[in-house]
């Protein structure tokens, strides 16, 4: 069937090839015009859709194409606001300095634990990686000194008006997400990403083909770090205060978890999709629920598993699309 | 002698960590289900006792009964009703399902009893027992034993009764189970429920001895994992040394080395044990590992 091979539009020639990057690329230009048309309000509701997108991004590595679940990610976004925060208020240093620490700092730590912490699957590293979040909470939340513990840390508040930082922060956050989308791709395609593939359907037989599994883990892993922290670094900077609470927040890892899951598990673009319908949902119902939010996002995750317990990439591929509706009339007719 | 003091109030805090993770363990073992909302199950059991001591003036350890029983008529349901429907899904789906149901708990926690710190003081609370310069208060010790208590209670259901036997079959091999004719299905509701029975009960015991409020449970679920890892899934005599190895440490770090690293003591004894002994402390499989 040509139709619906097109409509997929992944095995099409290099004209389809064409199609896409071109189609890509206008949606590049336009998302870049969008701070010439939208107010505030929508620059920030955009930039948390970017910056959710990358959270998923870096789950969709790890769980996706991994097949290890690291549920407790959201601890890199907190060692990425900290790195930032501490270097810009302890050292007075820029931004730019403090984003690259957090960047560092979030796959050296994957470096160090990860060997250890990748030997459990499952279950096991699920609340492994959850635990390592509450430890570092803890650690960050005791050593005052350095972090601010429980008083949380100020950080110096970006030069510029309301206006021109919400059009800069809504471009960091778009860039991150172009960034972090593209990294997947290439990882997707690339050996390390075959290579986990190969180890999330069967890893031990993956072991026996000679693939050097705890160094590829290690790897998607130290790669997945790195995004959460960018984003992490970046919303620091946004907010100009973090605390332990709010940035080592596992209701931010579970709402990127949700948004890995709807958009599609192992596929590229899934994330993106997802965050924009879980972003928008949630600031156009949940402003309205003050009180109830939590239960809120808590009911809602709940029918999600139930309806779509493989996202909307599995639905939109058993969906009616409107090039196999064109093939199914062309045959009856 | 504040070392022996330190150890022994670890041993006695061990045992309700132990309570707490047999019921989790319960629900993992015979539905492969980690429930993320097992901590604020345990605080909803906390809080029922807060309540009807607050509002009859009953003796909190009366009310473990009533907190066991309500928590086996709220876990029932939910695991008849919803977790059922997705127990042939991936593990994220189950994770993130328990994580919902976690929030909608500690919301309806929130929004009855408010972030409030809550706790409860019994008449007796300053008596205790004497070893020289070692004091044991009645309140651990009775903690303790209620603990241990429920813990072989556990067992002796598991073992000895037709529904226990029923739910240990389901838990080895469910296929098989349900062509033996058990209804493996009631079976996983009949184990969620005794299991947040359990859960119930230790909440109980936690507000005898603690302050609480709706957020402290994730520390709770993380307990008792860290217990279940260390002890083997499944293992009753592994929850109970691996609950009194975790008191001990933990008391023995915050109390004596580093006060305020309570929560982080059980993730760095679980990266020491899987580093140095990957497969538990007793040497048994990871059960669940063949199954995710």
């Amino acid at each position: 069937m040509p139709g619906s091979d097109s409509a997929s539009g992944s095995r099409s020639g290099t004209s389809g090839r064409g199609v896409r990057w071109a189609l890509l690329a206008l949606g590049a230009l336009v998302l870049a015009a969008g701070p010439a048309f939208l107010g505030n309000y929508w620059l920030r509701v955009l930039s948390n859709v970017y910056m959710y997108a990358v959270l998923a991004q870096g789950i969709n590595i790890m769980a996706g194409y991994t097949g290890y679940p690291a549920f407790g990610n959201v601890v890199f976004f907190g060692i990425g606001g900290y790195a930032t925060g501490i270097l810009m208020v302890k050292l007075q240093a820029p931004f730019v300095a403090g984003l690259v620490t957090g960047m560092l700092a979030c796959p050296l730590l994957v470096l160090l634990l990860g060997p250890a912490l990748l030997r459990l699957k499952g279950h096991y590293f699920a609340i492994a990686t959850l635990g390592l979040n509450e430890a570092i909470r803890e650690f960050v939340a005791n050593a005052s000194p350095l972090t601010g513990g429980g008083m949380g840390l100020s950080l110096p508040l970006p030069p510029g008006g309301a206006a021109a930082n919400a059009a800069s922060f809504y471009y960091l956050f778009l860039g991150a997400m172009l960034v972090s989308t593209w990294l997947t791709w290439e990882f997707s395609r690339r050996n390390l990403g075959l290579a986990c593939r190969a180890i999330r359907d069967n890893e031990g037989k993956a072991e026996a083909t000679g693939i050097h599994t705890t160094r590829s883990k290690t790897a998607a892993w130290m790669l997945s770090a790195t995004m959460t922290g960018m984003v992490g670094s970046i919303n620091a900077y946004w907010l100009a205060y973090i605390d332990p609470p709010s940035v080592f927040d596992m209701t931010i890892a579970v709402k990127s978890f949700v948004i890995f899951l709807l958009g599609g598990a192992g596929t590229v673009l899934g994330p993106v999709v997802g965050a924009v319908f879980v972003e928008c949902l949630a600031t156009l119902t949940w402003s309205k629920l003050l009180n109830w939010h939590l239960g809120a996002m808590g009911l809602l995750i709940m029918v999600v598993v139930m309806l779509l317990p493989s996202g909307f990439a599995a639905a939109a591929r058993n969906a009616p699309s409107l090039a196999r509706i064109v093939a199914h009339v062309r045959r009856r007719g | 002698m504040l070392t022996l003091q330190v150890v022994l109030s670890g041993i006695l805090l061990g045992g309700l960590y132990a309570c707490m993770a047999m019921g989790f363990s319960l629900i993992w073992g015979v539905t492969n289900l980690i429930n993320l909302a097992h901590g604020s199950m345990i605080v909803v059991g906390a809080y029922i006792t807060w309540l009807l001591v607050t509002h009859t003036g009953v003796d909190p350890f009366l009310t473990v009964p009533v907190s066991a029983a309500a928590l086996f008529l709220i876990g029932y349901p939910i695991q008849r009703f919803l977790l059922n429907r997705a127990m042939r899904t991936t593990l994220f789906m189950t994770l993130i399902l328990t994580f919902g149901l976690d929030m909608v708990l500690i919301n309806v926690n929130l929004a009855l009893f408010t972030a409030d710190v809550r706790s409860i003081t019994v008449p007796y609370a300053d008596l205790a027992l004497r070893f020289g310069e070692i004091r044991l208060p009645y309140t651990r010790l009775a903690v303790f034993a209620i603990a241990l208590g429920l813990t072989l209670a556990l067992h002796l259901f598991l073992a000895h009764t037709r529904t226990g036997q029923a739910i240990r079959a389901t838990g080895q091999n469910a296929r098989a189970a349900s062509v033996l004719g058990i209804d493996t299905r009631a079976v996983y509701a009949t184990a969620f429920g005794i299991g947040a029975a359990l859960a119930g009960a230790a909440g109980s015991l936690v507000a005898v001895l603690y302050s609480f409020s709706p957020v402290v449970g994730d520390g709770f679920t993380m307990k008792a994992f860290v217990v279940v890892v260390l002890g083997g899934l499944g293992s009753i005599r592994g929850a109970i040394v691996a609950g009194i190895l975790l008191g001990v440490v933990e008391n023995l770090v915050s109390g004596l080395l580093v006060p305020g690293y309570r929560d982080a003591v059980s993730f760095v004894l679980l990266v020491l044990i899987l580093v140095l002994r990957p497969r538990g402390i007793f040497g048994n499989r990871y059960l669940a590992d063949a199954r995710i």
